[in-house]
């Protein structure tokens, strides 16, 4: 354990976690950031173009502005991923998963979300041999290929999209549900020659051997198994929170942490903030907004009148 | 030193990440955009074994994906 006790810790480097830092620096708070990235599902975002101030920016850039803006603040940051949060007596310890133990007087969790996973046979053998979870980074790897993207939301049909503009051969687009995705995207592939659609249909295995050769798609109309040859399987079927490790906190059903709206938790001192919360909106301007909060929160908690005020609860 | 060559494509978000995150740095790399050559990419897979960017060679060690601290530890 490490000896110094903080007055806040903050789990997650995201716009909410980054922002959060940069506002409890700024009052004078003894702040860690504990977080195994910088930028969290933002760097994900080829595009924002709804980022106030900036017309348009790509989503590693405007990380890297967060970044060097918590910097500025002298913010200290510590590369490792949490794996539990605790309360003992008025403080709390957050375990690193390689730097231990850190103590923290209050604590705000901005740890994001990450794609699901499909959690079929050969899905982690062939990750990265075929298996991808971004078609903006590896959609070109594909190019007169036939692929499979699993996903009929909006991010599934953008990365048919994104495969036809880099020139797939064929595109298999499978689905448990009816296409979900906004209509304006749906129009550009429903009738389109290179591309099939496996509705009501799930993915039960990837096969291969060095690489990706075919995936088992099962009708769940029918129970009819067809084997696709492909060499790319593009996972897209939405986000889970990266909320496992906080036993204590109570969570909704999709295992988002419930906060109400000041940010607080069901344990006093710990606040939560961003994508990780039961908040609906999934922006990036939103989870700042949230980050802000959350440290103004968490500062009056600290703060004689902040404990007053929560107690009269 | 050993060479450094980073295999991207050029709407990858994680590349952008990577190759700023080598010039903070102060690593000299080479870039390969496997997206507008194919004959480059079908070297990656070859070579790497990974069908995905971004991919680093550091003399005959691969990282794989955005890994600073992997990148740091070959690069003493």
């Amino acid at each position: 354990m490490t000896g110094e006790l903080y007055d806040l810790i903050i789990i997650g480097a995201g716009p909410a976690g980054m922002t959060a830092a940069v506002y409890c620096l700024r009052k004078g708070l003894r702040t860690m950031v504990l977080s195994k990235d910088i930028g969290g599902q933002a760097n994900w975002t080829t595009l924002v173009e709804n980022y106030m101030g900036f017309m348009e920016i790509s989503g590693p850039e405007l990380m890297q502005r967060f970044e060097d803006q918590l910097k500025k603040e002298k913010a200290n940051l510590v590369n490792d991923e949490a794996v539990d949060l605790v309360q003992h007596g008025g403080a709390f310890t957050v375990k690193g998963k390689t730097t231990g133990e850190h103590r923290g007087r209050a604590v705000i969790v901005a740890t994001g979300k990450r794609p699901k996973k499909l959690g079929v046979q050969g899905e982690e053998q062939f990750k990265g041999k075929g298996v991808s979870y971004c078609s903006t980074c590896d959609a070109p790897l594909f190019r007169e290929t036939a692929v499979a993207v699993v996903g009929g939301g909006n991010s599934g049909v953008q990365a048919v999209l994104d495969l036809l503009a880099n020139q797939a051969r064929q595109i298999f687009l499978v689905t448990n549900q009816e296409l979900t995705a906004d209509q304006v995207l749906v129009k550009q592939i429903i009738d389109h020659p290179k591309v099939r659609l496996y509705l009501h249909s799930q993915v039960t295995e990837i096969h291969g051997e060095q690489m990706i050769t075919a995936v088992s798609v099962q009708s769940q109309k029918t129970g009819l198994k067809e084997q696709l040859p492909v060499e790319g399987v593009f996972v897209e079927i939405g986000l889970e929170p990266n909320s496992e490790f906080l036993q204590v906190l109570r969570k909704n059903n999709l295992g988002e942490v419930v906060i109400d709206c000041e940010c607080r938790t069901n344990l006093p001192g710990v606040f939560a903030a961003g994508d990780v919360t039961n908040i609906p909106e999934k922006q990036i301007i939103v989870a700042c907004g949230e980050g802000a909060k959350a440290a103004i929160k968490a500062w009056e908690y600290l703060t004689h009148s902040g404990e007053r005020k929560v107690e009269a609860e | 030193m050993a060479e450094v060559t980073v295999y991207t494509t050029s709407t990858c978000p994680w590349c952008t990440r990577l190759k700023d995150f080598l010039r903070a740095e102060g690593v000299s790399f080479n870039e390969v955009d496997v997206g507008k050559d194919p004959t480059a990419a079908k070297r990656m897979v070859e070579l790497t074994g990974q069908r995905s960017v971004p991919v680093t060679t550091i003399g005959d060690q691969i990282i794989i994906g955005y890994d600073p601290d992997g990148i740091k530890e070959l690069l003493g």
